[in-house]
């Protein structure tokens, strides 16, 4: 067993793991505070990439001015999407608003495709290009860089989530709508601020993540992809997205290494499939009970 | 002033009546002879419209000059084409559509799916002949696909010429190792058997096979399993454009000097306008001469001045115009073969039109005279990106594989 190679393989699936989990944070903020299963995050993705895109490439800005500038837009197209066509379906089954977050979706993808065409893009180099070495471990640099940035923004969600005003009402909003209605919370408010926040996380990860991939208008199909790794983790826990975001980050990359790049998706398919049977709600997930 | 308006009436009358008189002459004059239909499902909206608004240009543009040259033989051709998105179902609604309507004699596909899909209709049908985007090798079985061809190498075949290259920069008995990186698609995987036989036969050792997912976010993992074989060269199939970059960049990050290779559609100039100086040295499989290149002949030379002509904004035309037109060529010399030959336009008579083909002069698309090998052109050449130039120079004599 050649273990600088296994260490290797191991951070670089970490590293991406950390970009799964800012992503599948988006996802899991927005379910959490308002039930609704967003199928559009990886276009939200898409679109914030694009945005960069247009703002590095297109205007010629510094991608320091860009990055967050492509970030904000995405998070406004976050709020935007709430309150015009996710609101009014309020109360209407699930299986409605998904469907409408699908159609969300499509509309993004035709909509890049009309402004920016449908050739695959590169984005303008942001991240340094020096090999980073953790000892004697190789590490490439967008991915410890992107890493990185993640990581910040993950810390400060935590952290907001935690302590702040904002970050109370949302989790008291998840956990009991009508209560935290009687307490005075802003429901819709807060309905609108999930929105924003898990967009913000997955704009970020859409930009981060085209940086080293690539861009084109199939681009959030990634958005799937995650959605394994917030239902391993369990749908409406932060915890669960960060440990399963990092965790499916590893294993996709071991799989892919030691088993050819054909495995990587069954491998994440198989851990999904084990995990459904054991705890169908999840690693870190509610066990909700009902009550007849 | 009346007797004015008047005379202006008058003249506008004249005028009017002589438009009109056009009008109906027109069609009497395109009706003399049937025009020959080209049809095409073509992938003008969705994943593969990036390189399909340039196939369906190229095919314009060639409708467009060979009817100014007085078509075939005297027939008129029409273009008649449905977009797709690329996907087969519409693809094969847009061919009964076509087939239906228009009769067309030949058909560009625009996917290797929908080609194979409609294989048996297209043999029961026996009456138009097919190619279009793709280069799968599978195609070039004349036993369950008699009436398809490749407008070009196959992929085995490009693997081939790219094969040839490398053992042809073997010095003093030192033969050069290669690593094949491919996509988990059919696409992808097409080549790679055939490829690993015949660099076992010119005597190149496979060190290593990455299959990437073909939307992969990163390939670090991959770039470190690389790097434990210190490939000579990498050759790339079943991509556009990434991961392709991030293989190059992070290899050479490492300090690693393998040298970089593609097949046709990892080869446009879309690797040089968006990889910038880092495509410096990336090395492609081309069938025809690139729109800018410093080659000429009489149907190149023609096919940059219809260009030119249809949009003088456009500039650069990609591979996809070329291959557009390529196809159109291919099909107005079978279509003249047929015809000269006193034979009705069925896909047996085609087919063998096509067969036939032996060093055609396709005035400088192709470097070289061609010959058609089991309904494919095998010929190639490697050309290589000089990132400081903007584009690709040819490394390479032509090679046509047996």
């Amino acid at each position: 067993m050649d273990w600088l190679f296994f260490g290797e393989i191991s951070l670089a699936g970490l590293a991406m793991g950390g970009l799964y989990a800012l992503i599948a944070l988006g996802f899991v903020i927005i379910y959490k505070a308002t039930r609704v299963i967003n199928f559009a995050i990886g276009e939200i993705m898409m679109f914030a990439a694009y945005l960069f895109l247009a703002f590095a490439g297109g205007m010629e800005m510094s991608p320091w001015i860009a990055l967050p500038l492509a970030v904000i837009g995405g998070s406004i197209l976050g709020g935007v999407i709430e309150k015009t066509m996710i609101r009014p379906m309020l109360g209407e089954s699930p299986i409605s608003v998904v469907m409408v977050t699908i159609g969300i979706a499509s509309i993004l993808v035709g909509l890049v495709e009309f402004i920016w065409t449908a050739d695959p893009q590169l984005l303008p180099n942001f991240l340094p290009r020096e090999p980073v070495f953790i000892g004697e471990l190789y590490l490439a640099p967008k991915i410890a860089y992107g890493f990185l940035i993640a990581s910040v923004l993950l810390i400060i969600y935590l952290l907001y989530f935690r302590f702040s005003r904002g970050g109370v009402a949302l989790r008291a909003t998840a956990s009991d709508q009508a209560a935290a209605y009687s307490m005075g919370i802003n429901v819709r408010r807060v309905f609108n601020m999930a929105w924003v926040f898990g967009s913000l996380a997955a704009s970020l990860a859409g930009v981060l993540v085209a940086a080293t991939g690539g861009l084109s208008p199939q681009f959030g199909i990634i958005g799937l992809s995650v959605l394994v790794v917030v239902i391993v983790g369990g749908l409406d826990s932060i915890l669960g997205a960060l440990v399963a975001g990092v965790f499916i980050g590893w294993l996709e990359t071991v799989a892919g290494a030691y088993l050819g790049g054909e495995y990587r998706m069954p491998a994440t398919f198989l851990v999904l499939a084990v995990i459904l049977v054991i705890r169908p709600y999840g690693l870190f997930g509610t066990h909700e009970i009902e009550r007849v | 002033m009346f007797r004015n308006i008047l005379e202006k009436g008058r003249r506008l009358a004249g005028l009017g009546s002589l438009v009109a008189a056009l009008t109906v002459a027109a069609p009497a004059i395109a009706q003399d002879k049937e025009p020959i239909v080209f049809g095409g499902s073509i992938p003008l909206s969705g994943v593969f419209a990036f390189a399909g608004i340039h196939i369906h240009a190229g095919l314009t543009d060639y409708t467009s000059w060979i009817n100014s040259q007085g078509g075939i033989n005297g027939h008129p051709v029409e273009y008649v084409m449905e977009d797709t998105a690329y996907e087969v179902d519409r693809s094969v609604a847009a061919f009964k559509k076509i087939s239906g309507s228009s009769s067309p004699a030949t058909y560009y596909g625009d996917s290797t799916g929908f080609m194979k899909a409609i294989a048996s209709e297209l043999n029961s049908q026996g009456n138009t002949l097919m190619s279009g985007a793709s280069f799968a090798t599978v195609l070039t079985d004349n036993e369950n696909y008699p009436y398809q061809f490749i407008p070009g190498p196959n992929y085995s075949q490009m693997f081939g010429i790219i094969l040839e290259y490398i053992a042809s920069q073997g010095e003093g008995g030192d033969m050069p190792n290669v690593a094949f990186v491919y996509s988990d698609t059919e696409f992808g995987k097409d080549p790679i058997e055939n490829g690993k036989a015949r660099a076992a036969e010119l005597g190149i050792e496979v060190v290593e096979e990455i299959v990437t997912k073909p939307g992969s976010v990163d390939v670090s993992a991959e770039v470190l399993k690389l790097r434990r074989v210190r490939p000579d060269y990498v050759v790339f199939h079943g991509y556009v454009l990434s991961p392709i970059n991030e293989f190059m960049v992070q290899m050479r990050q490492m300090g690693l000097d393998t040298q970089f290779m593609g097949t046709f559609w990892s080869s446009d100039k879309l690797i040089i306008d968006k990889m910038g100086a880092d495509a410096d040295g990336y090395m492609g499989v081309m069938p025809y001469n690139y729109y800018d290149s410093e080659e000429s002949g009489p149907v190149l030379d023609a096919l940059r001045a219809q260009a030119e002509k249809s949009d003088p904004e456009a500039g650069y035309r990609p591979t996809g115009y070329m291959q557009g037109w390529f196809n159109a060529m291919v099909w107005t010399e079978v279509v003249k073969r047929t015809l000269d030959a006193g034979k009705a336009l069925t896909g047996d008579n085609m087919a063998e039109a096509l067969a036939s083909i032996e060093d055609w002069d396709t005035g400088g698309i192709i470097g070289i005279p061609v010959t058609v090998r089991d309904m494919s052109f095998p010929v190639g050449r490697i050309w290589r990106v000089n990132a400081e130039a903007g584009r690709y120079e040819p490394v390479s004599d032509w090679i046509h594989l047996d």
